[in-house]
């Protein structure tokens, strides 16, 4: 029995060093920026299903609504970086003023950030960009703690967490829409500047960008990893797999489950910045059902209860879908095929891929142990 | 002020009927085999595909293309049930992501004319664009009558969704396979131990909720575009009605039906369609909050 943990273990790791590696790597293989763009937002996407797994696979808690928490980081830091575009600040104002607002404003209006439209002074802060890095994560932080705290302390569970979680972000998504005035609505937030670190320009099509995406992604994948071993992880475990056995034990559920399905909120709204800097624009797309399930979907297909499985789903799905997407009409079969293996995952392979890899090495070390054995 | 109000409300019915001819089917497919279907909508969208084909090939009108798109509709979810749902039940979120995969397959089947597409060949009433059906002239032109007006098609649909409702009902609670269904929605266990055959029983009654998708899907096809994807906005609103109002409780739905689609119809006439949605989902998540159960559920299971 022992033996059969440390080589999950073993095997756990090696498949975390083999993607770390992969992904830190691949610049040197290529000199396609486009295409290292590419990977960098499926790397993005990656954290989302990570993000997933984490509440979902650890927690227990199927979030159909993590589109949410996203979609607020990406307004949030496209905020910043809209303020910061070349396009903000031809509107005869020495400060920035996004053009959007000055297509809406009423005639005659002051053309200030303050008050060019109502509720335009909302972006004041905003063009502090450290702020919008700051208000990315600590929103959707507030936003899934008040959440979290309604709906675990009423000890709402199970497919009402996920309707509530699907209504929820269905209701942001429409606020964004009807705030056309500040938001730019259905068309979103675009001609974004470049996010600028310490000096360095992010450029979406450079190697720096691909590196800050790739090395946040490892980080966080690393950190979600050590979080779910440590005592409060295992305890998250045990009120996923018993709520009313730890409650009896004296733990108090609510309080793991609100921690966790904070710090998934915080993981997406972190992915949500890094999708602006890699892909230039934030739109209440980010915040559709379909979007939120497709994550799911990315998660159930690497394995729900596997955060690498999950990292390597959603990558794994969105490169294929890439690649088959070049004509209109495969597209659509795909989305065909996706479907049906949905389906399949579903009935034969409710564990994901990380569930068969981890069946697989059982029966490698099965057969192994057998041999010698009879050699032995 | 009279008349404006009674239009609103008018309106407002109109709008709860439909819902809860979707959220009819949910509910029974939801409270009596702990299925959440996610494929309904695209039911709906069937049976609204199913009366624009019924007009264009067979020249069916709405009356002929209802029947029509119940048994469709009823024979897909049918197919569906023995196909994937047999094996997921009780494992109540998998029963939600496999039917998100079947939602995908039946838009995308649709969308790529069954396959047809590829070949090269078109099939008028399919594809990605919008169809429209036609509606009888005769239910398309409003009349007054003491000042108030009355639009034929819209009281059709609500004429229609109550006899639906009282059939339904009917069904559940005055005939021997209503009894064994709610015997299955109390304790599928203990029903099976006192010889319900449950497999066949629940293969019905989810073909009947399908059924009755078709029928809204009709419905919605006479006063808005057809598409592939019409279905995706409709079941989360059909979930929503049910979870509110109770899972299980034929009641609950319709005073949960009524409610939200008056909110609907009062607040996108007082300010706009999207806040009014919106406020729709917020009181959704007050009363799931509230009272997780549903306003008139029951505890079981």
């Amino acid at each position: 029995m022992i033996e059969n943990r440390s080589l999950a273990q073993k095997l756990d790791w090696a498949v975390y060093i083999t993607f770390f590696v992969v992904v830190l790597c691949l610049p040197l293989l290529t000199d396609d920026v486009f295409w290292l763009n590419r990977i960098s937002k499926f790397l993005v996407f990656g954290l989302l299903g990570l993000a997933i797994a984490l509440s979902w696979g650890y927690a227990g808690v199927l979030n159909l609504g993590q589109g949410l928490f996203f979609g607020l980081g990406a307004y949030m830091f496209a905020m910043s970086l809209k303020l910061k575009s070349g396009t903000s600040l031809q509107q005869g104002s020495d400060k920035p003023v996004p053009d959007f607002m000055v297509w809406n404003a009423e005639p005659g209006s002051p053309t200030e950030l303050c008050c060019i439209v109502p509720g335009s002074w909302l972006w004041l802060p905003f063009q502090s960009q450290t702020f919008g890095m700051i208000m990315a994560v600590a929103l959707p932080i507030l936003v899934a703690f008040v959440v979290g705290s309604a709906i675990f302390r009423l000890r709402v569970s199970g497919v009402y967490v996920a309707i509530i979680t699907l209504a929820l972000v269905l209701l942001v998504r429409l606020l964004i829409i009807d705030a056309q005035p500040i938001t730019n609505g259905f068309n979103g937030l675009t001609d974004l500047g470049w996010l600028n670190l310490f000096g360095v320009e992010f450029d979406p099509y450079m190697y720096e960008t691909y590196y800050l995406v790739a090395v946040s992604c490892c980080v966080i994948m690393l950190a979600a990893r050590w979080l779910v071993s440590t005592r409060a992880g295992l305890i998250l475990q045990s009120t996923r797999d018993d709520a009313n056995r730890s409650r009896y034990l004296g733990y108090d559920v609510a309080a793991y489950q609100i921690f966790f399905f904070v710090v998934s909120a915080a993981i997406a709204g972190f992915a949500g910045m890094l999708y602006v800097v890699a892909a230039e624009f934030a739109s209440p797309t980010f915040l559709d059902i379909s979007f939120s399930i497709s994550m799911v979907v990315w998660a159930a297909v690497g394995g729900r209860s596997s955060l690498i499985g999950a990292v390597i789903g959603a990558v794994l799905i969105n490169s294929i879908e890439a690649s088959v997407s070049e004509t209109e009409i495969f597209k659509e079969a795909w989305k065909l095929i996706i479907g049906v293996i949905f389906i399949f995952v579903v009935l034969l392979l409710p564990r994901g891929i990380a569930g068969v890899a981890r069946d697989f090495a059982r029966w490698l070390e099965d057969s192994y142990l057998q041999s010698t054995s009879k050699r032995g | 002020m009279v008349h404006r109000m009674a239009n609103i409300l008018f309106i407002g019915l109109s709008l709860s009927s439909i819902l809860l001819l979707i959220a009819l089917g949910l509910s029974i497919t939801y409270g009596a085999m702990g299925v959440i279907n996610m494929a309904h909508g695209e039911l709906v969208m069937i049976g609204a595909y199913t009366a624009v084909l019924s007009g264009l090939y067979l020249n069916l009108n709405l009356f002929l293309a209802l029947p029509l798109a119940f048994l469709v509709s009823a024979g897909v979810g049918l197919a569906v049930e023995r196909v994937i749902i047999r094996q997921l039940y009780g494992r109540i979120i998998d029963t939600l992501l496999a039917t998100w995969g079947v939602a995908i397959l039946l838009q995308q089947l649709i969308r790529l004319e069954f396959g047809l597409s590829f070949f090269g060949i078109h099939v008028d009433g399919l594809g990605p664009g919008f169809q429209s059906f036609p509606i009888p002239a005769f239910l398309s032109e409003n009349f007054d009558i003491l000042g108030f007006t009355v639009q034929p098609y819209r009281s059709f649909i609500i004429v229609l969704t109550i006899a639906l409702t009282f059939l339904t009902w009917f069904l559940m609670y005055r005939t021997s396979l209503g009894t064994q269904v709610r015997a299955i929605m109390r304790n599928p266990q203990m029903a099976a131990a006192c010889g319900i055959d449950v497999n066949r029983i629940s293969a019905w009654t989810f073909a009947y909720g399908s059924g009755l998708a078709g029928v809204a899907g009709v419905l919605l096809a006479g006063f808005k575009a057809v598409l592939p994807n019409m279905g995706e906005s409709v079941v989360v609103d059909g979930f929503l009605v049910v979870v509110v109002g109770g899972v299980g409780s034929l009641f609950g739905t319709l005073l949960s039906a009524a409610v939200l689609g008056q909110i609907n119809g009062v607040f996108a006439i007082l300010t706009n369609d999207i806040v009014a949605r919106a406020i729709v989902f917020g009181v959704v998540i007050f009363l799931i909050l509230l009272r997780p159960n549903g306003l008139f559920g029951f505890k079981s299971r």
